[in-house]
């Protein structure tokens, strides 16, 4: 490589006439020097050859020639506009598409290879006291919170939120029944339909409660893999608290697991992220119930 | 007694067996005692108010009476225990704020430099 190199150099030197140039350049010149000096001089010698299409430059016959030559060099304002353009546009294309791999990943990811890690079959009840099993939740996208009426302070302001939420994702479908907001009790002992269609009523009317017996809470429980605490042998009128996650899950149209929501999200960016995945679902073209 | 006195009557049962929940207003009520009890709480210098019950009822009895009336037993024992839960929590990250910054000085003093 540095012997065709340095015999080039050495050609160049010999055809140069301007003896200023001819002393910059000592026998053992760095590439970069080299390069730098060599190009408006080359051309004469490529233009020659029978290949080349770029018409002949007249030969730089002085330094002033070769000054002015190199100061705009190959680049021009149309060039350098090109580049920012082209640039700018790469830039933008790219960050939208690595959004949407990531949010395909984050989708993927919890599909895992063959079942569901989070959710899965349940059979509840509904609040007319129709059975409910995880069927009626096929064909939208649903967000499952599990709660109790007679919880303190942190599911009231939680159920606040998801009305919020609700309200959103509505109005972002234009109207389009796609997303299913449910309320799963963990306390079924006192949540009975009736009280618990008073107390959702209280927060919004869209969402769907759902409760069953103590044995069939404690299984959707360990489906969505919440932590279930509730006493089973309760003395009437005792009065208990009940430890469940806090967490909302956002699951597909296939009743997959797609992501959590939890106390650290506001309505906007929780509304933000499920309408992403809404989208990208309805893109992708796959079958989604609006009725 | 209070509102929804669970545990002695009837009332708050609903027809198919289960037990009423407070509605939103009397999760108001109880919570705005909750705040006035604190309130009194936080001037007499209590922080833990189920250990230091004597002194909480000496001082704060009005407010006690008012926040225990007004929110059910699980409720009051619960938001009285997050109190110093919640208390403790922001101690340990106020001191761990404080030894950051001096791991950050003792690193700075010795020639390191934060980009």
């Amino acid at each position: 490589m540095s012997l065709p190199l340095r015999s080039l150099t050495r050609t160049i030197a010999r055809t140069s006439r301007t003896p200023s140039i001819r002393s910059q350049l000592p026998k053992t010149t760095p590439r970069i020097t080299t390069t730098t000096v060599t190009t408006p001089l080359l051309t004469p010698c490529v233009a020659t050859s029978p290949f080349s299409t770029t018409p002949a430059r007249p030969k730089a016959r002085t330094m002033g020639q070769i000054r002015a030559r190199n100061s705009t060099g190959p680049f021009s304002w149309k060039a350098a506009l090109l580049f920012v353009v082209t640039g700018a546009g790469m830039i933008v294309y790219f960050r939208v598409e690595k959004e949407r791999l990531e949010r395909k990943r984050v989708a993927e990811m919890s599909k895992g290879v063959g079942k569901p890690k989070v959710g899965g079959p349940f059979v509840l009840k509904d609040l007319s006291g129709n059975v409910c099993t995880e069927e009626e939740l096929r064909g939208r996208y649903s967000f499952v919170y599990f709660g109790f009426t007679h919880c303190p302070d942190i599911c009231p302001d939680e159920l606040d939120k998801m009305a919020e939420i609700i309200d959103k994702v509505k109005e972002e479908n234009k109207g389009e029944n796609v997303f299913l907001p449910v309320f799963i009790t963990c306390d079924p002992v006192r949540d009975t339909p009736e009280v618990l269609k008073n107390y959702l009523q209280e927060f919004h009317k869209d969402i769907i409660g759902l409760t069953g017996t103590y044995d069939q809470v404690k299984q959707v429980c360990k489906a969505y893999r919440v932590y279930f605490s509730t006493p089973r042998d309760v003395k009437p009128g005792e009065d208990y608290l009940v430890d469940h996650s806090i967490y909302f899950y956002l699951m597909d149209p296939d009743g997959d697991f797609v992501e959590c929501i939890g106390r650290q999200d506001t309505p906007g960016s929780a509304a933000d992220t499920i309408m992403e995945h809404i989208n990208d679902w309805k893109r992708s073209g796959k079958p989604l119930k609006k009725d | 007694m209070g509102w929804f006195s669970w545990s002695s009557s009837n009332s708050n049962q609903s027809s198919d067996g289960g037990r009423i929940a407070p509605d939103r207003s009397s999760r108001q009520r109880c919570w705005e005692a909750r705040d006035q009890f604190f309130t009194c709480l936080d001037n007499n210098d209590i922080i833990d108010s189920v250990k230091g019950d004597k002194e909480a009822r000496k001082k704060c009895g009005k407010e006690n009476t008012e926040f225990e009336s007004n929110c059910a037993t699980a409720w009051v024992k619960y938001f009285k225990e997050k109190r110093v839960m919640e208390y403790n929590r922001d101690k340990t990250i106020e001191r761990i704020k404080k030894e950051d910054a001096a791991t950050v000085q003792d690193l700075k003093s010795q020639g390191w430099a934060s980009k």
